[in-house]
């Protein structure tokens, strides 16, 4: 049995952490607020890129562009695993970089390209050499999503690598995040639409292929761009979660050591009583 | 007055402009391109310089000028849509930033041969560097 003051310090201690959690839980809901004004920004962005996509992809016959066709045959997978710096958010992580472990099992031999501390461990780890890696939250997300769509090109088109793979985590509401796989590199058209009205006749200059030429990476940047805003956003919708039940469960606890140290305590002064009691009597007696 | 068209500016983080214009010219691959409202559907790339657009704000007419990186300006019969990476207003811009910029762009485009993907990127980063400081300066 426990003594009072034992108790006493574990609750003490358990308030402490409850304490932080509460605050990480704070601070969390704030910057999801921020994180999901960013994806939101980029949404006139995204939706204006894959139109005009859609558009050239209609009115190109054949283009000699490299993120169209099949890559190198035989060359490992080259394989995006994104995820946050930090942990304290449940199983974020560890969810996204299992999917990776088990698309790399399934899929044979790969090249992993890290965005995310936590990625880049579990791509030492994997890879068992130092492999390229990029922060997620350090420095501007655009251009840490460009280093990573140049290296990716680069291996893509010396033929390093057959494809390029992007495993990272989708938001699927507040309470639900979950990984999610996608194959950016070669790029597959967007829904054809059926070509009626106005848009059927689109004029380019200074033609469709050299417009698409210049598409096609700023395509894949704003891809893996917008894949970072998600995390950040998911990641910090997964910690204020997991924020949230730290600080229940600490709650609790507390309260079953209370009651236990009550008990403890009660038990104690009966004890002295009955002592008390017994010595007045031994003596009268 | 003469008829506007709804016109977006968009950079990846943001919308640098939004509302409507009477005319937009942009600097295309091919050359400067000005589009009024009604124009046929057009797709063209931009390279970097100076976004020129006559817009109506408030019933007023104002001229709005933006040093943008390269993107791409696409033109509808109802909207004008510019994506780029960048875009700048006067006010915006860092005058000793462009300049150390443009400086060592410059340095850099010097170790590549002409005609290199580097060399062709370089260039582009010195002509934003350079319509940033034209935009500045009001050249």
């Amino acid at each position: 049995m426990p003594t009072v003051r034992d108790l006493r310090d574990r609750i003490r201690s358990l308030k402490n952490t409850q304490q932080i959690t509460k605050a990480m839980k704070q601070v969390a809901a704030a910057k999801i607020r921020r994180a999901s004004t960013a994806q939101h920004q980029a949404q006139p962005y995204a939706t204006a890129l894959s139109d005009m996509l859609r558009d050239l992809m209609a009115a190109v016959g054949s283009v000699d562009h490299p993120f169209l066709k099949p890559g190198t045959a035989g060359a490992p997978k080259g394989v995006i695993l994104m995820t946050a710096d930090k942990g304290l958010a449940g199983a974020f992580n560890s969810n996204v970089i299992r999917s990776g472990e088990q698309l790399a099992r399934a899929q044979g031999p790969v090249v992993w390209y890290a965005v995310g501390n936590k990625a880049r461990n579990a791509a030492r780890r994997f890879a068992d050499r130092e492999t390229f890696a990029q922060s997620l939250s350090l420095g501007q997300k655009i251009d840490t999503a460009r280093a990573v769509a140049a290296k990716v090109t680069d291996d893509f088109v010396a033929g390093t690598i057959s494809e390029v793979v992007l495993v990272s985590s989708k938001l699927v509401s507040m309470t639900n995040q979950r990984p999610e796989t996608r194959t950016l590199v070669p790029i597959v058209a967007p829904e054809r639409e059926k070509a009626t009205g106005p848009r059927a006749e689109v004029e380019f200059a200074p033609s469709p292929e050299a417009v698409l030429t210049r598409l096609l990476p700023k395509y894949l940047e704003f891809t893996i761009f917008s894949a970072m805003l998600e995390t950040d956003a998911a990641f910090f919708a997964a910690q204020l979660l997991a924020m949230n039940n730290a600080t229940e469960n600490a709650g609790k606890l507390i309260d079953e050591l209370t009651l236990q140290m009550n008990k403890a305590r009660q038990a104690a002064i009966t004890k002295e009583m009955l002592e008390i009691v017994g010595g007045a009597e031994a003596q009268t007696g | 007055m003469a008829k506007t068209i709804p016109f977006r500016l968009i950079t990846p983080t943001a919308a640098a402009f939004e509302g409507e214009a009477e005319l937009v010219i942009g600097v295309g691959t091919e050359g400067e391109e000005g589009i009024l409202p009604s124009h046929a559907p057009f797709l063209t790339a931009l390279r970097p310089g100076i976004l020129r657009a006559n817009a109506v704000e408030d019933g007023q007419p104002r001229r709005r000028e933006f040093a943008t990186s390269g993107g791409f300006m696409q033109a509808l019969p109802d909207r004008i849509t510019i994506l780029v990476d960048h875009a700048l207003t006067p006010d915006e811009v860092d005058v000793d930033a462009a300049r150390a910029e443009l400086q060592s762009a410059q340095e850099r485009q010097k170790a590549h041969a002409p005609q290199t993907a580097e060399f062709a990127l370089e260039a582009a980063n010195i002509d934003f560097a350079n319509a940033r400081l034209a935009l500045r300066t009001g050249a």
